[in-house]
């Protein structure tokens, strides 16, 4: 259980053992937020990791040069730079995902799991490390995204591939009358619970810590 | 004292170098979405007016208004780009008429209402009872179109944005005139009427005597206080200037300016209250 490779064990870490969303509850508010569709979710995923990767490697790159008393602004600047470019292209070339995603967008900024990375590890790691983590973390973010989004897709549209009509797909028919609830941010927070509570129960029967 | 330069030097640094990358992204991205955007626009013109081949930009009050034109340079209709003030923030979007002013399409462009909520104003349903409506539908909430229950602020905004578009596009563009609210001929008295405002209903009471408006009380109002008093006291006070109820709303109170308008109305569309008492006459 003990890989001796810091890279495997960086990349595995932000995946499973430190999942930001189902072991720290990172990060909860595009999670709530976005996980009404799987594609909707999986581009957040996917736009955050692109942030966190990007602000990973820059700010462990830059960790000698800033000096601790203004490390945060420093880092929120760097996070803010890379969020307004996913922003400014994602509106130019995914523009229904950018429609989708909406305020969430902006709001990566201020998404703890970012900034936790910068400060937690990537502030005091070498840049390859940084690398690493910041894809571990990121797929274990997106993954988490997609799962609870799957979940709610399923059961609140009972949809897959939605919403664009041409690409979604029916599984239960067209009678069929779906949860509405899960669609809607409570519903999020009552699968969320239920991941949650599913997480910890193959945790423990698997001895993970 | 040192230490303080470096920290500065260090945030500007860092500062700078983001505005520069930024400034990057943005020049190379801004032509993208402009581009995106102008062909979306030309797609839908296309689709509202199969014969479109060009048009020419009118503005009022900060909206955009296009007239259409055919290949053989013959006015077919007009597409304004129109922004409304929703439930949570603006809603723009195109309407789409020809030329009796009949609605052939709307499509929202932005907007930031309630996802799952709100947002029905962006589906086919709540837009389709709209087409086919033209200048002389009333394009009321309840007679002619409906609201949505618990959405009723956005699909409402929606559905008296589009009645005054209609408006707009057929007083200015298609020389069509709307017919004057007459009440030269009411018996004198008092007069009551109630609409549905923002919160709860919104009551009037319309003093009429010897063929004209003479006071307007507001008695019962549930409007959202700044937009109420936006309205208030200057409709009413329009209205007895004018003598009619076409008088203009401000922006920024159009809707609660609109129902006081509509409240006079239906008030002095039913019977007086109380007749007054006949003596001085």
């Amino acid at each position: 259980m003990s890989p001796s490779n810091p890279y495997l064990d960086d990349l595995s870490r932000g995946i499973v053992r430190e999942n930001p969303v189902f072991r720290l509850l990172l990060g909860m508010c595009p999670v709530l937020g976005v996980t009404g569709y799987l594609i909707n979710g999986l581009g957040m995923g996917l736009a955050a990791t692109a942030v966190l990767i990007a602000s990973n490697v820059v700010i462990a790159a830059l960790k000698n040069f800033i000096p601790p008393q203004v490390r945060i602004p420093c880092f929120i600047v760097v996070i803010a730079t890379f969020v307004t470019i996913i922003e400014m292209v994602l509106q130019a070339f995914q523009p229904a995902l950018y429609e989708a995603l909406g305020v969430f967008v902006p709001l990566i900024v201020v998404n703890c799991v970012i900034l936790g990375r910068a400060e937690a590890f990537a502030s005091k790691k070498p840049v390859l490390r940084a690398l690493v983590d910041g894809i571990g973390v990121g797929i274990g973010f997106t993954l988490a995204l997609g799962i609870l989004a799957l979940v709610r897709e399923v059961a609140g549209h009972g949809t897959i591939m939605g919403p664009d009509p041409e690409s979604a797909i029916l599984l239960f028919g067209q009678g069929f009358e779906p949860m509405g609830l899960f669609g809607q941010p409570p519903g999020a927070f009552i699968a969320l619970g239920l991941l949650l509570g599913l997480t910890n129960v193959i945790f423990k029967k698997f001895n993970i810590k | 004292m040192r230490d303080l330069m470096r920290l500065s030097i260090t945030l500007a640094v860092v500062a700078v170098i983001s505005a520069a990358l930024l400034t990057g992204v943005h020049n190379v991205t801004e032509p993208v979405i402009e581009q995106r955007e102008a062909s979306e626009y030309v797609e839908a013109l296309e689709r509202f007016f199969p014969e479109f081949d060009q048009f020419q930009t009118e503005k009022i009050n900060g909206d955009t208004f296009d007239l259409v034109y055919d290949q053989a340079g013959d006015k077919i209709g007009v597409m304004a780009t129109v922004k409304t003030q929703g439930y949570e923030g603006t809603i723009t979007y195109n309407l789409a008429v020809d030329n009796e002013a009949e609605i052939i399409g709307i499509r929202i462009i932005s907007h930031s209402e309630t996802p799952g909520i709100g947002d029905v104003i962006t589906t086919a349903n709540f837009q389709d009872q709209f087409i086919g409506k033209d200048f002389e539908d009333p394009i009321e909430d309840g007679e002619d179109v409906d609201s949505v229950s618990g959405a009723t602020l956005s699909t409402g905004a929606m559905i008296s944005s589009i009645r005054r578009t209609v408006t707009t596009i057929g007083e200015n563009f298609l020389g069509m005139e709307r017919a004057a609210f007459g009440f030269e001929d009411l018996a004198d008295g008092l007069y009551r009427g109630t609409v549905d405002g923002t919160y709860g209903p919104l009551t009037v009471e319309v003093e009429f005597r010897e063929g004209r408006i003479r006071a307007i009380d507001i008695i019962e109002q549930n409007e959202t206080e700044d937009y109420f008093f936006d309205a208030y006291p200057s409709i009413p006070r329009k209205i007895i200037d004018k003598q009619q109820l076409e008088v203009d709303v401000q922006t920024g109170a159009t809707l609660s300016a609109e129902r006081i308008i509509s409240a006079v109305k239906n008030a002095l569309e039913g019977s007086p209250v109380e007749e007054s008492g006949g003596g001085d006459n």
